[in-house]
């Protein structure tokens, strides 16, 4: 092994890790278990850190090697890996110091590569990470390949555990920008790319499913790309409130409020949920005005604007509207069309334009469901394998589309059918044979076996008292004659259609 | 003398994800399930009629996924981490008829999105019919994956009912099972129903299942014979 590096600079970062911890964990913990740490060395991206005895070792390595880890990773970025020995063996580098490499980091990095959501590839390398745990080379190797499939920036969630994690898919690269989103979207990249804060609080508002939450995500994984030291954390504001009502009940709000006063960049999702939970209300006032104190950056969204919100303090409400304040609206043709146009080329799916164009043009609530729309067509054209096209579209999303479900009925078929065929509905319960009737009567027998779950007595009573025989003759019938005449069962078809639409 | 009153002896509906049958009317349901966890979206939701088969379908799946299964009525704002635990799959049944508190709904469902984890919802109609009064949550639900199993055919109303016989260990001549299914609505809750009323019937008159007991019975349940 190398000598080690121990410069003066290395001592400082050590220096700042230990003042992190302390801060973090308080000084009873920090007293008990992170002072008697030394610092060994940095070799090959292993933070050695030593401590006396075996049991501190343990103990050390399942309560806070990964938290020394993520801060030793702020401070440096050639650490890759902490490792925690015990004092005799880190003098001598014996053997028997079992490399503390394992356990710790273990779980996370599956974890964090599970957490990547939607990525089959993660998936698979998060199991394999799991498979392999019996052996500790493997799990070593698979957690590393797992590690390296998570994306930038996501090891820091572990550290930030107090936040939730990042999805990889909400990134300012696949923000699609239009005239309804651009000015909310020009404010997020400014205040990811500013050193400084250039208003605080950013408030950004608009209806569900518009983009508030993917400008949040793109901004802070932006910021922790640009800048890995700064501590970025976003959450939403039922999370916040959880974990406050978690902190009151084993009461260590201290540490509570410690973990959100040393963030430098916290974003908070739908603040909205928090009005009217007066002690999570007033505990969210003291951490906002702590951080605008120390001139951190705080990112805020809700579904209203900070004057528009109910069941917030006016001294809050005011100060939410401190900053600048950017709405969403809702989008426009163009930019639905935008959004589904990237989203397909992102799945990597051929998709017909019409296909895009006809959801662009139907399913304008917001993008969420749109997105949501796309998704259901591209995964049923997989799992059936059929390719996407607009009348598969139209099918799968029926439900959508439709205004109601309401089942039609016989009367309603009797009816369609009677007028299709310019013949009087009275005809439909006639014992008339004629064939210009009788034909019709059959297309409407049909009809009701194919569109409703009447059985067949029910439908032949509904024909003037006609018994379920010749209901099922009247189907067989229509069976063969669409079998042989094109056009014939291109009319029935055109009926069925009428009648569902 | 009064007629002889049948033992409610618990015959054993099987359960399990083979033993389910596999129709046009819920092919599409069933590919949906059996491709989890590899869902587009945070949630899958499984619609239809009373008896068509979703709660079968939703209990082979819990199985499979070591789903959660949360009842609506516990659902609270404050008791939604503790619900939840560690779980990455939930399932929740009848949703459009009994839903959950919207709020907590709608937390349970950022928790679990948030640790990439999934929630089965069965329902009687598609989540665009749901009276949702929370925007936030009704957007969420909408944009969920959603697959609509069908009334059953007349083919698949028979293999049902046959297999409703062979459960209850019943043995019935194949003209008296065409004789129900060309008379019974496309339902599978029917065609349980009428398995059931066959059976006690059979049981309690001491007779064979033949068409004029099944007429009786179908008589009895409402339906035209």
């Amino acid at each position: 092994m190398r000598p080690q590096d121990f410069g003066p600079s290395l001592e400082a970062q050590w220096v700042r890790v230990r003042a992190r911890l302390k801060g973090e964990f308080g000084e009873a913990a920090y007293k008990s278990w992170l002072k008697p740490l030394t610092l060994v060395g940095i070799d090959d991206g292993v933070a050695r850190i030593a401590v006396p005895t075996r049991f501190m070792q343990d103990w050390v390595r399942q309560h806070y090697a990964d938290r020394i880890k993520t801060l030793w990773r702020a401070e440096n970025k050639m650490v890759r890996t902490v490792e925690i020995l015990v004092q005799a063996a880190a003098g001598n580098q014996a053997p028997a110091a079992i490399p503390a490499t394992g356990t710790a980091q273990r779980p996370t990095a599956s974890a964090a590569a599970r957490n990547v959501y939607g990525s089959a590839n993660a998936q698979a390398n998060g199991q394999a990470a799991n498979r392999a745990t019996s052996s500790p080379q493997a799990a070593n190797a698979a957690a590393q390949t797992a590690l390296q499939t998570a994306m930038i920036g996501r090891t820091q969630d572990d550290v930030e555990s107090f936040g939730a994690p990042l999805d990889p898919r909400f990134t300012f690269e696949t923000f699609v920008q239009g005239k309804s989103n651009e000015f909310a979207a020009a404010a997020a990249r400014r205040v990811a790319d500013e050193g400084k804060v250039p208003f605080n609080p950013l408030f950004l508002y608009g209806g569900v499913g518009l983009g508030k939450t993917h400008l949040m995500h793109a901004m802070a994984w932006h910021i922790r790309k640009r800048n890995p030291q700064r501590r970025v954390v976003y959450l939403s504001a039922e999370k916040f409130m959880y974990q406050f009502i978690r902190a009151m009940r084993f009461k260590d709000t201290m540490s509570f409020k410690e973990q959100f006063r040393s963030v430098d960049v916290l974003l908070v999702d739908d603040v909205q949920f928090i009005s009217g939970k007066d002690a999570t209300q007033e505990e969210f006032f003291h951490t906002f005005n702590a951080l605008v104190d120390q001139n951190k950056q705080i990112v805020l969204s809700a579904d209203k604007s900070p004057a528009d919100l109910e069941g917030l303090e006016d001294r809050v409400r005011s100060r939410l509207g401190w900053g600048l304040v950017a709405d969403i609206h809702p989008t426009t043709y163009e930019l639905r069309l935008g959004i589904l146009q990237s989203k397909a080329e992102k799945l990597g799916t051929p998709m017909p334009p019409k296909v895009l164009e006809f959801l662009a043009h139907k399913i304008v609530a917001n993008v969420r469901e749109l997105e949501g729309a796309l998704n259901r067509i591209v995964a049923h054209s997989t799992l059936v394998g059929r390719p996407i096209g607009l009348e598969s579209a139209q099918e799968v999303l029926h439900d959508l589309l439709r205004a109601s479900d309401r089942r039609v009925t016989i009367e309603e078929i009797q009816k369609k059918v009677a007028e299709h065929f310019a013949i009087r509905l009275a005809d439909m319960h006639s014992p008339r044979r004629a064939r210009q009737v009788a034909r019709p009567r059959q297309v409407a027998m049909y009809l009701a076996k194919q569109l409703t779950s009447r059985s067949l007595p029910e439908i032949g009573r509904k024909f003037g008292g006609r018994d379920h025989t010749t209901v099922m003759h009247a189907v067989r019938k229509i069976d063969e004659l669409r079998a042989a005449d094109a056009a014939f069962s291109e009319d029935v078809e055109l009926l069925r259609r009428m009648l569902e639409a | 003398m009064p007629a002889q009153l049948p033992l409610a002896l618990p015959h054993r509906p099987s359960l399990g994800g083979s033993d389910f049958l596999v129709a046009d009317a819920n092919r599409a349901a069933v590919a949906w399930l059996d491709a989890w966890p590899d869902w587009p979206s945070p949630g899958l939701v499984v619609w239809g009629e009373t008896g068509c088969g979703k709660s079968h379908l939703a209990a082979t799946w819990q199985m499979r996924a070591a789903a959660v299964r949360l009842a609506a009525q516990d659902l609270a704002v404050a008791s939604v981490p503790t619900l939840l635990g560690a779980a990455k799959a939930i399932l929740l049944e009848d949703v459009d008829r009994k839903p959950p508190e919207p709020v907590a709904w709608l937390h349970l469902y950022n928790l679990l999105a948030e640790r990439g984890g999934h929630m089965l919802l069965t329902a009687r109609a598609a989540p665009a019919r749901w009276q949702i009064a929370l925007p936030d949550l009704a957007s969420r639900l909408r944009a969920l994956a959603a697959v609509e199993i069908a009334a059953p055919d007349e083919s698949l109303v028979e293999a049902v009912l046959v297999k409703h016989f062979a459960d209850r260990q019943m043995r019935v001549p194949t003209e008296t099972v065409r004789y129900i299914v060309t008379r019974l609505d496309r339902s599978l809750g029917a065609v349980a129903r009428i398995a059931a009323d066959l059976d006690a019937a059979s049981l309690a008159g001491k007779r064979p299942a033949s068409i004029p007991l099944a007429r009786e019975v179908l008589r009895d349940a409402g339906f035209a014979a």
